[in-house]
């Protein structure tokens, strides 16, 4: 699919060593506008918004910032650490947004799954609905994510 | 068929001599040819050739404004107060103005571009910073994820900073990434040590500086950096100071503890360090040193998660409840924090109960 000269830039500030060393998009080929299109559908079938499932994610680190670095379990069944730097990186979407180098360590203990984001995906999940191209190491599938944060 | 021919042929003419004139328009348009850059009143004044950037020809002249994004308009640190000849504000600076801000003329330097003469004010302590090309001469593993690395000035040249300050160093393109970048760190030797500089810099997995300072740069390798930035630096007026830092926030402290040493200043001094597990502590035996030759120092690490095999028997737990244990009544004491955010925000809740003023707080921002 075609894209605006805009996401064709900011496509370009995903690639490894613009913003950040490895970049965004993982060893995905398609066009930004498509991946986007591909997980904004299927946050739709799952009848969830992208601002549900960064408010959940939200949420988890919040609490998980409480307890610096020490792990916090929740209800039991979600183990949350959280590792911050200091500074902050820019979104790669331009619009001037930035968010501090924090990284969110979320298990799953009955499900059996670890995943990690930054801050920096709350904010681009919420605001522009990217969860990053395929094999990209801050990439969450959107099923995946919603199933590991019990929202599914 | 002769008749498209002419058509053609004078469409094309009439196309070349547009695109020419434009060019010529365009470099009349754009040539704004010398422009005056008057700082503070007249103080300094530059003659710079219009076209460029405020921050960029600032930095031509070794004036050298803080920036961490290379004038992307992303880091929003490179603000100056441009008292005339800016033009409008463009929608690239608003989010990093205040109102008070705008109305004061205060602009991204790196956005405002020379068209005509400017006059801009410039703080005092921005004319001390400068561009130093160094030589990387040492490397020290602090612990698993920490190096400390020793720069020297070339052609012994030397710096005056204030214990506590940072400086921005530029890394250079390296596997994929294409592009030079400038990220901050502070000095962790002692402004008395002033032909060269030591930085404490903590790998941040994937992370586009700490993967090039950890893994490509060796001893002998020439960095470019520019400095002394920040506020982050000892007021003389309190005789009890708490210091508070965590990874590699120790940086500045063992620079501003040092340099109280140095100084002989009779100050009453504690040092909480936290830890997760004894593997992350460093710069212990040096510390405990301190203690022992000046009876006013006291070092207390702190781990939140020691493992077993640490056998551990200081503090444990959060940080904060350390903090809670050892500083008791705040009024007159300063603090000086140095971490991770999350730990910045919460010691200073804890200090405020403790009656610490807000104002004797210290720490740098974190972008
Ligand atoms: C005043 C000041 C002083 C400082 N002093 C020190 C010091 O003494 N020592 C020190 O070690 N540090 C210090 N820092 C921090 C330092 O400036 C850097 O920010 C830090 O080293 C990380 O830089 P980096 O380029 O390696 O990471 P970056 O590449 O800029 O950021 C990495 C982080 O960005 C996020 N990220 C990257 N890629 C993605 C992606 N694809 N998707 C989502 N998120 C992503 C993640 O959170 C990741 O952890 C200081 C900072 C300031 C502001
Ligand atoms: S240099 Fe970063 S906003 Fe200007
Ligand atoms: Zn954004």
């Amino acid at each position: 699919m075609k894209q605006s000269p805009r996401y064709n830039q900011i496509q370009e500030n995903m690639k490894p060593g613009a913003f950040t060393a490895h970049g965004f998009l993982g060893e995905d080929d398609r066009a930004l506008k498509d991946i986007i299109r591909q997980d904004d559908a299927d946050v739709e079938k799952l009848d969830l918004s992208h601002a549900q499932i960064a408010g959940r994610m939200q949420y988890f680190t919040e609490l998980g910032k409480e307890l610096l670095d020490i792990p916090v379990v929740v209800d039991e069944i979600y183990e949350v650490l959280v590792d911050d730097h200091r500074g902050e990186i820019p979104c790669p979407f331009a619009d001037n947004q930035k968010a501090i180098k924090t990284n969110t360590r979320f298990t799953n203990k009955k499900l059996g799954i670890t995943i990690y984001w930054s801050d920096l995906n709350i904010h681009m999940i919420r605001y522009h609905g990217f969860y990053e191209g395929k094999g990209s190491f801050f990439r969450n599938d959107p099923q995946k994510l919603a199933k590991a944060l019990g929202l599914i | 068929m002769k008749e498209i021919l002419v058509t053609i042929l004078s469409i094309t003419g009439i196309s070349t001599v547009l695109a020419v004139l434009i060019i010529i328009a365009e470099k009349f348009l754009n040539n704004y040819g010398e422009c005056e850059i008057d700082i503070n009143d007249g103080e300094k004044k530059l003659v710079v050739e219009g076209g460029s950037s405020l921050l960029s020809s600032l930095a031509s002249n070794k004036i050298f404004i803080p920036s961490a994004c290379g004038g992307k308009a992303t880091c929003g640190l490179c603000k100056v107060k441009v008292l005339d000849g800016a033009g409008p504000l463009l929608p690239t600076e608003e989010p990093y103005l205040s109102q008070e801000e705008r109305k004061e003329g205060v602009r991204l330097s790196c956005q405002v571009k020379i068209k005509k003469n400017l006059r801009v004010y410039i703080p005092e302590e921005l004319f001390n910073i400068r561009e130093y090309i160094s030589t990387v001469t040492e490397i020290k593993d602090m612990t698993h994820d920490i190096k400390e690395f020793r720069f020297e000035f070339k052609d012994g040249e030397d710096i005056k900073f204030k214990a506590g300050q940072y400086m921005q160093i530029e890394t250079k393109p390296y596997a994929k990434v294409r592009e030079k970048a400038t990220r901050a760190y502070s000095v962790s030797s002692v402004p008395s040590d002033n032909k060269a500089v030591e930085l404490i810099i903590r790998r941040v997995p994937g992370g586009l500086c700490t993967t090039y300072m950890h893994d490509y740069v060796k001893v002998g390798d020439e960095v470019r950096m520019t400095g002394p930035y920040g506020d982050f630096y000892m007021r003389d007026d309190s005789d009890d100071y708490v210091f508070m830092a965590g990874g590699s926030g120790l940086a500045p402290i063992k620079s501003l503890v040092m340099d109280i040493m140095e100084r002989n200043l009779d100050k009453k001094m504690i040092f909480i360090f936290g830890a997760v597990s004894k593997k992350d502590l460093y710069y212990t035996d040096f510390f405990r040193e301190v203690e022992k030759k000046n009876r006013n120092f006291r070092y207390v690490p702190a781990l939140s998660r020691p493992e077993p095999e640490d056998n551990w028997e200081g503090e444990t737990g959060l940080v904060t409840e350390v903090l809670k244990k050892y500083v008791e009544g705040g009024k007159g004491k300063h603090a000086y924090l140095c971490g991770s955010p999350g730990m910045i925000n919460a010691c200073v809740n804890v200090l405020v109960d403790s009656e610490f003023d807000k104002k004797n707080i210290y720490y740098d921002k974190f972008s």
